[in-house]
């Protein structure tokens, strides 16, 4: 019987696989290089780590930046993109937005279709679906034989109000499949999106259609060689909602996988949520370049039903992660007689100062390397070596320039990093209507243990919990997480005065589209499970909430109006702090969620320490401003049952997690640090 | 008192800026106007006790760094003592804050042990401020006409909401519920901003956080003073107009010259024309905030704005100019002369700083209004109101960009067709980009576009505000002019008729109303302009073949 379930995060660098064994209930975690040129190739050597041979697998989900790499590299296909007549420069205008305020070369993002490539169609529908003119179907003939004769590789079709009736996107599907065949990517935007505003539904549809046949391609590969090596069960996708879908639906909705890469981490913070029974988690996952912050509210992922990749918008759910320019590679530099640490990065080349490749301005790694903080000779798991001498230059001659010596220099430098994060963290809890204190900080990634609690006690954030293998939390977390399925309808009239049977009607529709979605996946009728939720705003607002409706505020209670609106006003004072009760609302948009629980065995907790005292070696670090005689603890010789006092710094494969004086660490019994943070002293 | 610490400075320096952003997500994602949330009309900033500027967050770029006026116009007036914990104030006059009467400031002092060791502001556009017509209005001759004029009005008291003004400023709007919510985002945009300065202070000590800010205030004007050094001395001059006032003017002139001497740098204004019977005025604080845009867009565009941000700069504006309005001077439009302002300081800096110029953009808001009572919903009252994008100029290196928001707005996205149909009894027949209408030059201007609207209801009104048909968008180093903006209603039919601004025209189902905005002005010699970059314009139909031939000698 096979009985392993295993999980592949392929990230530009390396292949993280994780593999839980349902025999023993014990994780185990493997790395890989990933292979650029056939991402199969660091696939299987990762997964040689972890089994003996591809039949022992029972359940194999990935994520993949495959279509994400195609779409920043500006490989995709080229794309012809149909219109309706009169708007089809709407993708070029692109809302005539602008992001940056004082800028008068300012550039908006270039197009992924050129604007000769887009074919206008006569046809036109009025605001409520109905018919203003027919759509001219020889124009749709000779865009197809002008993608014959152009060497187009996908078709997007735009149309205004397909998501009131789509039957116009249809007709045109219809008559380019006639006409070229069942191969051809044609992304329709309704399917992508039932949402209004055409210019994101357009860009949403162009981008699907622009990756879409790559990522095909690249599922079609990757199943087909593992079929050969024995695979007896479907491969599953992560995407970019946190959940997952099986590679055939996946090959049906490639944009869902889009932005699946950093998810996994968010993922693995809901999963992490649940077993130690802390709803509120703020993830934090810091590397060389970039910063991510995610959310895990009462127990439920933070969720949009929107994003944006490089200033093109996508209507889709999106796990959401945000990012800052603060990492490891953060410069640190003098300006007019000021210190500034970040957002400028030394990247990878030639990075820190301390990497020995010609960097000569001091970083955050290079300051950490000065206190003491990283060990020379394990960065990055032992594959790199560091120069300690060419840090100490570094930051040493940056402190010069405000009188402070290198180890004063290099924990300011920390200091105002760790600042900084903690300040974008406070920026997106206070967006979000949240208080920082009342959630735990989950540290993962190969830097973020290192600054956790101090970010932390900028936050008055009482407890830190170090996962373990923190640097593959996020295929930990493509493993735990659940078969999902997102849809929308766009719905538009005042709370008060809605039909709300009509309303009932979109949402069974919704349901049984849904639930159908997930019995082909394979998962069974008794594990499905489904939510409606609604977005409003007050009349005259643009920016909508989400609010779930349930009980006396589903749609076809008498109460619905009432309590929708009690529900909405709620939301909107927890989030904003204020609400306008009795003023009209407005709804802009119907959505169902369907959950698909995978039925899967528990861990097995780890046995505890018989004795409490672990080996360790001593090193001097710095911490407030003085030399401490520091433990330096392995990880694997950490069991439940040890208390870890700080100072301390607990080293593994992937990460290094740095305690600070102040702190106390436990082993959960699964595994995880749990760092109370204390106060410095 | 201690030494300067530098760390301590750049921890306190990101914590207000921090702050500022914390104040502006929470004004943005709650408030009610678009014009709020989509056109950042608004601004927010945290000022010290001495009202200098702590930290502000993007908004409205001509709301820049004149928050202050309002709380140092408030103390002038009631004294020092007036600010008490936990009050929050309101004012929109136009001849102290400088703008139009739509704009509200609200703010409020922050207390920490009994001090008062700061101020906590925001400025927002309110849809409807009462006024002769709704929304806004094109015509009026004084400022009585524009709607409720608030001088310094408390509307927080201790902590609590003060309902009969709230209910005064909320029973003066045409859109009272609107301006209510709008009015709660901003309160609680400046609660936030009250809370975080204090818990900032209390945090790192009030001695400490005066220290800090004393030396970012000097980081900031050592930075500018080393930009402006690096200008050559002399002295620079451009001057442009816009049409008229609204009521059939003459063109009106903004007239700058630019004093550059060692360190400091001065913008003259004190040329240009006098105060107009049109709401062309603006006040003389909110001129000063369009010069700072102006010099920070040239001078020290990705720096954040403090204390002691534009110290090197000296504007000087005459009272009872357009740029000095005076009582009862009407001020709705106020913003016109200033994206002109911005503009024209560009190309007074032509020669001195080749590479931050660029050619002329389309000008400002270009607006249309169209209202009436929808049938399809019973008749209530609808009011679609929109700026309309345009081209840029182009510069040394690039050419301008085809269709985008103007320099005066924020980062405003035009409203979607399909959201304009549903919402309005309005057809959007087309929208689309207006080829040939960016200047020629080596770098192209950029294009502006083209809107037509068909009405599909009777009884129903147009307003428009286009501009900047006199000096249509100039290019620089011998680029060309663009085209200017164009407006029909019913083009080509016998009841056509053509105009720029007209103050609410009936206009019935049928009518059809199409809108042009002007291209930006080219950069450099046309006749250079690479033959692929002629191809590709050609290719992509933004130029025609008569242009490419004519204009940059292109032959197939």
């Amino acid at each position: 019987m096979p009985k392993h379930r295993v999980s592949m995060d392929i990230g530009g660098t390396f292949t993280d696989v994780i593999e839980f064994n349902e025999e023993t209930g014990q994780y185990t975690a493997g790395k890989s290089s990933t292979t650029p040129n056939d991402l199969t190739q660091g696939v299987f050597d990762g997964l040689a780590q972890v089994l003996e041979s591809v039949p022992e697998i029972n359940f194999l989900v990935h994520g993949t930046t495959q279509g994400l790499n195609a779409f920043l590299q500006r490989r995709g296909e080229k794309v012809l993109l149909l219109a309706t007549e009169g708007v089809g420069d709407v993708y070029q205008i692109a809302r005539g937005h602008r992001t940056r305020l004082y800028d008068v070369h300012y550039r908006k993002p270039t197009p992924l279709v050129r604007r000769s490539d887009t074919v206008e169609l006569t046809g036109r529908l009025r605001y409520d679906g109905s018919e203003r003119t027919p759509l001219a179907e020889d124009q749709v003939r000779a865009a197809a034989a002008r993608f014959r004769s152009e060497g187009f590789g996908a078709v997007a079709v735009a149309l205004l109000f397909s998501y009131i009736n789509p039957e116009h996107e249809l007709a045109v599907e219809r008559i380019l499949r006639e006409e070229l065949g069942d191969s051809v990517q044609i992304t329709l935007s309704h399917r992508v999106a039932r949402e209004w505003r055409e210019y994101e539904r357009t860009s949403s549809a162009v981008l699907d259609a622009y990756t879409g046949p790559i990522v095909r391609r690249y599922l079609e590969n990757l199943e087909s060689k593992l079929l050969d090596r024995g695979l007896e069960v479907p491969l599953h996708v992560m995407q970019s909602s946190g959940g997952i879908i099986s590679a055939d639906s996946a090959r049906t909705m490639t944009l869902q996988t889009l932005l699946s890469g950093p998810v996994g981490g968010a993922m693995g913070s809901l999963a992490l949520a649940k077993r130690l029974g802390k709803p509120n988690l703020i993830g934090i996952d810091m590397g060389g370049t970039s910063f991510d912050i995610s959310l895990v509210i009462g127990g439920q992922p933070d969720v949009s039903n929107e994003a944006e990749l490089e200033g093109f918008p996508i209507l889709m759910s999106v796990v959401n992660i945000h990012t800052i320019g603060a990492g490891g590679g953060s410069l640190a530099y003098h300006e007019a007689g000021g210190l500034r640490v970040g957002p400028e990065s030394a990247g990878a080349d030639p990075g820190p100062a301390c990497y020995g490749r010609g960097g000569t301005q001091a970083t955050v790694t290079d300051a950490n390397l000065v206190l003491g903080r990283v060990d020379p000779t394990w960065f990055a798991g032992g594959t790199m070596k560091l120069e300690p001498s060419l840090a100490d230059k570094a930051v040493a001659e940056l402190g010069g320039a405000f009188g402070l010596d290198a180890v004063r220099m290099a924990e300011g430098i920390c200091d105002v990093a760790n600042a900084k994060m903690a300040q974008a963290i406070r920026n997106i809890t206070v967006d979000r209507g949240i208080e920082p204190r009342e959630f735990s900080l989950v540290a993962f990634g190969g830097a973020g243990p290192m600054h956790a609690v101090f970010i932390a006690r900028e936050l008055e954030i009482g407890e830190v919990v170090i996962p373990p293998s923190p640097g593959a939390f996020s295929a930990w977390g493509m493993l735990e997480t659940e078969v999902r399925r997102d849809f929308s309808q766009s719905f538009y009239g005042t709370l008060a005065d809605a039909d709300k049977a009509e309303i009932a009607r979109f949402l069974s529709a919704m349901e049984a589209d849904a639930r159908a979605a997930l019995i082909a996946d394979g998962i069974g009728a008794e594990a499905i499970r489904v939510s409606f939720a609604l977005d409003m705003r007050y009349v005259a607002q643009e920016y909508t909430l989400t609010v779930a409706v349930e009980g006396d505020a589903f749609p076809s209670q008498d109460t619905f109006a009432d309590s929708a609106a009690r529900l909405f006003d709620a939301a909107h004072l927890s989030r904003f702090g204020h609400a306008n009760p009795g003023a009209p609302i407005e709804i802009v948009t119907l959505r169902a969620t369907v959950l698909g629980e995978l039925s899967r065995p528990d861990p097995v907790p780890l046995e505890a320490a018989t004795d409490a005292a672990y080996p360790f070696e001593t090193r001097q670090i710095v911490f407030g401003k003085t030399e401490h005689a520091t433990p330096v603890v392995r990880r694997d010789a950490l069991r439940p049952g040890m208390v870890v006092p700080g100072p301390a710094v607990i080293l593994e494969q992937t990460a290094t997690t740095v305690l600070p004086p102040g702190t106390i660490t436990t082993v959960e019994p699964y595994g995880s640090l749990i760092v109370q943070v204390g106060k410095e002293n | 008192m201690a030494a300067y610490d530098p760390i301590l400075t750049e921890i306190i320096r990101s914590a207000l800026n921090s702050a500022a952003d914390e104040m502006n997500s929470t004004l943005i994602r709650s408030a009610y106007t678009p014009v709020i949330y989509e056109m950042k009309d608004c601004a927010v900033g945290l000022l010290d006790e001495n009202h200098k500027t702590l930290g502000q967050s993007a908004g409205l770029p001509i709301f820049l760094g004149n928050l202050e006026i309002v709380t140092e116009y408030t103390e002038k007036l009631y004294g020092r003592e007036v600010w008490q914990p936990g009050d929050v104030w309101i004012l929109n006059d136009s001849y102290i804050a400088g703008t139009h009467l739509h704009d509200m400031t609200v703010y409020g002092p922050v207390f920490v042990d009994g001090e008062l060791v700061g101020f906590s502001t925001c400025r927002a556009h309110w849809l409807d401020v009462g006024g002769k017509d709704a929304g806004s209005t094109t015509d009026s001759v004084d400022i009585f006409q524009e709607g409720l004029r608030v001088g310094a009005l408390r509307v927080v008291e201790g902590g609590d909401l003060v309902e009969d003004v709230t209910d005064l400023l909320t029973r003066n709007s045409r859109f009272s519920y609107p301006a209510r919510g709008d009015l709660f985002a901003m309160i609680a945009c400046v609660k936030t901003g009250q809370g975080r300065l204090a818990a900032i202070i209390e945090k790192f000590g009030v001695e400490n956080v005066k220290q800090a800010r004393d030396e970012i205030f000097a980081q900031t004007a050592r930075l500018e003073q080393e930009t402006i050094r690096a200008i050559p001395d002399g002295e620079y001059h451009a001057e442009g107009c816009i049409d008229d006032d609204g009521l059939g003017s003459d063109p009106i002139w903004v007239r700058l010259k630019v004093i550059v001497a060692g360190e400091r740098i001065t913008f003259d204004l004190r040329e240009t024309s006098d105060a107009a019977r049109g709401p062309v005025n603006c006040g003389a604080s909110q001129a000063i905030s369009a010069a700072r845009v102006a010099y920070k867009l040239l001078i020290s565009p990705d720096k954040p704005v403090d204390g002691g941000a534009f110290s090197t700069l000296d504007v000087l504006v005459r009272d009872g100019s357009i740029l000095g309005a005076q009582p009862p001077s009407p001020c709705e439009w106020y913003f016109s002369s200033l994206g002109l302002l911005i503009d024209l300081t560009v190309k007074a800096f032509e020669t001195v700083l080749p590479d931050r110029v660029a050619g002329a953009s389309a000008g400002d808001s270009m607006v249309i209004g169209i209202g009436g009572n929808d049938p399809r919903n019973g008749g209530v009252p609808f009011l679609l109101y929109e700026p309309t994008v345009g081209g840029w100029g182009a510069w040394d290196g690039g050419d301008g960009q085809d269709g985008l928001i103007n320099n005066v707005n924020g980062s405003l996205k035009d409203m979607a067709v399909e959201i304009i149909e549903t919402k309005y009894p309005v057809h959007m027949v087309y929208y689309r980009f207006r080829p040939d209408s960016g200047g020629v030059g080596r770098w192209r201007g950029g294009n502006g576009v083209e809107r037509k609207y068909s009405v599909e209801v009777d009884g129903a009104w147009l307003s428009l505000w286009f501009e900047r048909s006199v000096t249509p968008a100039w290019g620089l180093a011998g680029g060309g002019s663009a085209t200017p903006p164009e407006c029909w209603l019913n083009e080509g039919r016998p009841d056509a008729r053509t105009m720029l601004k007209i103050n609410a025209l009936p206009i019935k189902r049928g009518d059809v109303i199409t809108t042009r905005t002007g291209g930006g002005g080219g950069y450099g010699d046309p006749t250079v302009r690479a033959r692929d970059a002629v191809e590709k314009d050609l290719r992509e139909g933004q130029i025609s073949p008569e242009a490419a031939r004519e204009h940059y000698g292109y032959r197939p």
